[in-house]
């Protein structure tokens, strides 16, 4: 049986008067691949944010693993070492890739020799040996995402967060990063990405999560209604 | 414009024969303006980082404070460190008036306010996705405003120049907190302004190709430096 990772009670974010998201109850257990699905603007990005600890909720409760989270900055430092989001339009710092892959271990205290290792073997798992002294601003679209997710995947969190990691990447890069995926989820990583393809669910063997107008239905409450979209556009209660 | 031909040739004589006056001038000129410039970028750049980063009360009156004292005339800073420093002052004792520290006291009040602003506004200029990025890979607050400084270091160098090109160019805080004393505390500019009003002009001029060699050296450095990071 899993246990439960993250556990959202009655989260809501605001953006001024405009509603970002609303949660009223959604869990997602560990060592499992979960995939937050909507149109532009649902809220995926936001929700993602917050479990990262990078936004705060306006109101509600996230528990983390069993324990709430007091969003004190020393607790949030804490821990983001244990969760690293991929953002959908990943930043990388000037330099080359080996520097930027290395970053996490390094802000971690890392020895060299270590981060060098884990900068190699995060290189080789996104399909990109021999990139390292190459700079990480002249990549194109697909190598960048990939050296994005090497610079998460070295970070050897227990949640790996990824908003859009397939979208406009070439067919290739996509199915790297779909293969890799996949296979971190059978070693039993926690992993929560977004995506516009609600398709991905069923080829990666994910838990979906829908989110419409800020707020979600799960593949569990759709899987218990004959049509998917019958179950009502209102429908906030998910476990 | 024959007289400014014979001024030009005079000072590049007095440059190559590394005349005694020239040296000095040139040489108190650039330890003050480095210390002072030094001094004002120990406290200008994490200023200018926290106004740009920072949420706190009266952050708009800080900026318009900052902005508004890049436009103080270097006298005023001059006659207010003198009033400080004079035996009468409260830090008279220290007996610092009249030295190349008094001067480097005031010059650094001078540049910090340029080198906060700066920094201030090529940190606002960055990219928004700096610190969460850092954030999430796990770096402390402090780590990651480490790193937004590394992404915008050509910024934060520009503000540091800004500052160097205006201390070493000021004359009213070396004249009025150094005092123009030979071999000890005359500068390029209290020596130009000293020598020009005593008809040596060519001496004067000497240290104004000096003073824009230095200048032009300096920017020339930041080029290909900025040129080298695109490459």
């Amino acid at each position: 049986m899993s246990s439960v990772r993250y556990q959202l009670s009655s989260v809501q974010v605001l953006y001024g008067n405009e509603l970002g998201v609303a949660v009223d109850d959604l869990s997602f257990d560990a060592g499992r691949l979960h995939l937050l699905t909507g149109p532009n603007g649902c809220g995926k990005s936001t929700l993602l944010n917050l479990m990262a600890f990078l936004t705060k909720p306006d109101r509600g409760q996230i528990f983390f693993d069993g324990l709430a989270v007091k969003w004190e900055a020393q607790e949030c430092a804490l821990l983001r070492k244990r969760v690293t989001l991929l953002h959908q339009h990943p930043y990388m710092f000037t330099g080359t890739v080996a520097a930027n892959v290395a970053f996490g271990p390094g802000a971690r205290g890392v020895s060299k020799d270590r981060a060098r290792m884990v900068m190699k073997e995060s290189l080789a798992m996104v399909g990109l040996e021999g990139f390292e002294a190459r700079n990480a601003r002249q990549l194109s679209g697909g190598e960048s995402r990939r050296v994005a997710l090497a610079r998460a995947l070295a970070c050897q969190s227990e949640v790996l967060l990824l908003d859009e990691p397939i979208a406009h990447v070439d067919r290739g890069s996509a199915e790297i990063l779909e293969s890799l995926i996949a296979s971190l989820a059978a070693r039993g990583m926690t992993i929560v990405m977004s995506s516009h393809d609600e398709r991905l669910g069923a080829k990666l063997g994910a838990r979906v999560i829908y989110l419409e107008d800020g707020k979600v239905r799960t593949s569990e409450q759709l899987s218990a209604s004959a049509s998917p979209r019958g179950v009502g556009g209102d429908c906030d209660a998910n476990s | 414009m024959g007289s400014i031909a014979e001024s030009l040739r005079t000072a590049i004589t007095l440059i190559l024969s590394g005349d005694r006056d020239v040296v000095s001038a040139v040489e108190t000129s650039l330890g003050v303006a480095l210390w002072s410039v030094l001094i004002a970028s120990a406290i200008g750049v994490p200023l200018g980082v926290a106004v740009a980063l920072g949420k706190f009360p009266m952050k708009r009156t800080v900026r318009v404070v900052l902005n508004s004292l890049m436009a103080i005339p270097t006298v005023v800073i001059g006659l207010l460190v003198y009033g400080l420093l004079s035996r009468q002052g409260p830090l008279g004792f220290l007996g610092l008036l009249f030295t190349p520290r008094a001067m480097i006291i005031g010059q650094a009040i001078l540049a910090t306010p340029i080198v906060a602003n700066y920094t201030a506004s090529a940190v606002q200029g960055a990219d928004e996705r700096i610190l969460p990025t850092a954030l999430t890979l796990g770096a402390s607050s402090l780590q990651s405003m480490i790193q937004l400084a590394r992404e915008v270091r050509f910024g934060i160098m520009a503000s540091i120049i800004a500052g160097f090109g205006r201390v070493i160019s000021e004359v009213g805080i070396a004249m009025m907190l150094g005092g123009n004393i030979r071999f000890f505390t005359r500068t390029m500019t209290t020596a130009i302004a000293m020598e020009t009003s005593k008809g040596e002009f060519a001496f004067g001029l000497a240290l104004g190709v000096i003073l824009m060699a230095v200048s032009f050296a300096i920017n020339v450095f930041l080029t290909v430096a900025q040129e080298s990071h695109r490459a």
